[in-house]
């Protein structure tokens, strides 16, 4: 036996604890999603269904209003990446490449945003879409609040991303675009943002899985049923019912979440660079 | 050297570009803190209608309360054993990860996986899997002839609140982890044929290279962490909502209970300075330890 193959099975063996532990929610998703509510609710219960009902996903579109919940989801998660690069990209640029004073001041700023969750501000956060006239009312319900507050909240996280990855772009070839008689601004948009665009996907991709994931705002904002994203739907078919049907609660919830695990699975990576460097730097 | 010029001849571009995030983040942050500050202070409506300015009552009402004080134990209790469960476990994991086997991409992968998703989502799936009679946990276990009859996790004080943290744990590891990795990526390769030429044995590879070098990462993810898992609502909000009898309340699940069931909002905002209060003091506590802890080595070295 060769010493990778042994290491690996010693690796799998040590990881083998966490890796059931990380896979047994998935399990449970997609055999209960997959059950008729006869097979869901009978004792002894058991694994797998004896009937596959595919007709559960139709019935779950239909109960929780998926589809509305899903647009919404689009759109806020979308809206508020797009706000949130918009306005950390020029930051990010700024503290990767000019000394300036108060740079220093400018990260610790960004470490307390961190600090401040929207849970902790979320009575105040309420008062202000309150107060914020918009249509015929507030901006209570709304979903250009949430998608504001969003952004608001992951531009720490975009800036922190962002600059750690400009670092890492060299300085001489805008130099030398100067050289060229280019503009300072003519060389950023010419020769720099085309090499940072990996690093801009990717740093979107991740503000987009917060948005898409994020709960006590749309909780607290948002009261309308055509207004709420998945998350909210989802916990609504749970929280203070009586009778929940599992089945479809399981299924919607794997609907949910495979399409943001798989672009996450493909891009997780990136992250390990991105995070480490932006965190001791 | 060429930038330098540049640089000094426009001060004020850099902060140019600075100015519309800090403009966004200073608009949503700074009146949702004074707004938190006023109703703190005022006697107010359970439609948030502003009445009298009150003093301190609010405070006073919090502190008086059986479940905030129980909150606050619970949210020490909780922060403490979701961070230090998760560092323990994600050193090692990080250490696997890092070395070169069959699979480590998909390893990897896996142990990122629930970074992936929602935290409403993960205590949604796992409330219906700690179901007393029909969820996989009590029905794996007696299969497995574990347990003998149906155990009512969530339904009991003692159960509820650390199953709780242990999936807080689970959740915070693939964040720690990717810190813990990103800090062993930098860790140069050579020193370690260096002590193993010099005899050094595993442990003392990990106790006197790796450890060291991974302390400004390991620090990082604690004050991290810490600030995640103190804010950190949908969990026990979605599992047991405080339940059973008040038992499992963290002080972001009884500010939300204040706030929006109960109809206590000046108190409510009471519990959000409170907590902001902790946070604030902890970071500083925290981040002038390091500080001073650095420069005793520097000085030592």
């Amino acid at each position: 036996m060769n010493s990778k193959l042994k290491r690996s099975i010693w690796c799998w063996l040590a990881l083998s604890p966490l890796v059931v532990a990380v896979l047994f929610p998935f399990a449970v998703m997609f055999f209960t999603s997959f059950k008729p509510a006869s097979e869901v609710f009978v004792y002894p219960a058991r694994w797998l269904p004896m009937e596959w009902r595919w007709q559960n996903y139709v019935d779950m579109w239909q109960a929780a209003n998926f589809g509305v919940a899903l647009r919404n989801s689009i759109v806020v998660s979308c809206l508020s990446t797009a706000l949130a690069l918009a306005v950390s990209l020029p930051a990010a640029y700024a503290l990767a490449r000019f000394p300036f004073r108060g740079r220093g001041v400018y990260r610790q700023f960004l470490l307390v945003t961190q600090m401040l969750s929207p849970i902790l501000l979320v009575v105040g956060l309420f008062r202000l879409a309150a107060m914020i006239p918009y249509g015929d009312g507030n901006l209570v319900d709304s979903k250009i609040g949430v998608i504001v507050s969003y952004a608001a909240f992951n531009i720490a996280f975009a800036v922190w991303m962002l600059s750690s990855y400009f670092q890492t772009v060299p300085r001489d070839l805008e130099e030398s675009a100067w050289l060229e008689g280019c503009s300072r601004t003519g060389a950023v948009f010419r020769v720099f943002l085309p090499l940072a665009v990996p690093a801009v996907v990717v740093t979107a991709i991740f503000t987009f899985i917060s948005a898409w994931n994020e709960f006590a705002v749309v909780y607290t904002l948002i009261r309308s049923p055509e207004n709420k994203t998945l998350t909210v739907q989802v916990t609504d078919m749970v929280a203070g019912k009586y009778t929940v049907e599992w089945q479809l609660v399981m299924a919607a919830t794997l609907a949910a979440t495979l399409p943001v695990s798989v672009v996450f699975a493909w891009l997780q990576r990136y992250m390990v660079k991105g995070l480490a460097l932006g965190a001791v730097k | 050297m060429s930038r330098l010029p540049r640089a000094v001849a426009a001060p004020r571009a850099p902060w140019l570009l600075i100015v519309p995030s800090l403009v966004l983040a200073l608009f949503i942050i700074s009146y949702p803190i004074f707004n938190i500050v006023y109703q703190s202070l005022h006697d107010v409506s359970r439609f948030g209608q502003i009445r009298d300015f009150s003093g301190l009552q609010n405070f006073y009402n919090v502190f008086a309360d059986r479940v905030f004080m129980s909150a606050l134990r619970n949210t020490l209790i909780w922060t403490f054993f979701v961070v230090v469960g998760t560092v323990l476990i994600s050193v090692p994991v990080a250490l696997v990860l890092n070395q070169d086997f069959y699979g480590r991409g998909i390893a990897r992968t896996i142990v990122m996986l629930p970074w992936s998703v929602s935290l409403t989502m993960t205590a949604v799936v796992w409330r219906w899997a700690f179901n007393d009679d029909y969820g996989m946990v009590n029905v794996t276990l007696q299969r497995l002839g574990l347990t003998s009859g149906p155990i009512h996790w969530l339904a009991t004080p003692e159960y509820a609140f650390p199953v709780e943290i242990c999936v807080g744990i689970l959740v915070s590891i693939p964040f720690t982890t990717t810190i813990l990795m990103g800090g062993l990526s930098s860790v140069p390769g050579d020193i370690y044929e260096a002590a193993r030429i010099d005899g050094a044995t595993a442990w003392q590879q990990f106790r006197q290279l790796t450890l060291p070098l991974l302390k400004p990462f390991i620090n990082m993810a604690i004050l991290l962490n810490v600030i995640y898992v103190f804010n950190s609502f949908p969990i026990i909000w979605v599992m047991t909502q405080g339940g059973p009898d008040d038992s499992t309340h963290i002080l972001v699940t009884y500010l939300y209970e204040l706030g929006f069931r109960l109809g206590r909002p000046g108190e409510a905002a009471a519990v959000s300075l409170i907590m902001l209060v902790i946070l604030f003091a902890f970071s500083v506590v925290y981040l002038r330890l390091q500080a001073k802890r650095g420069s005793a080595e520097g000085d030592l070295a």
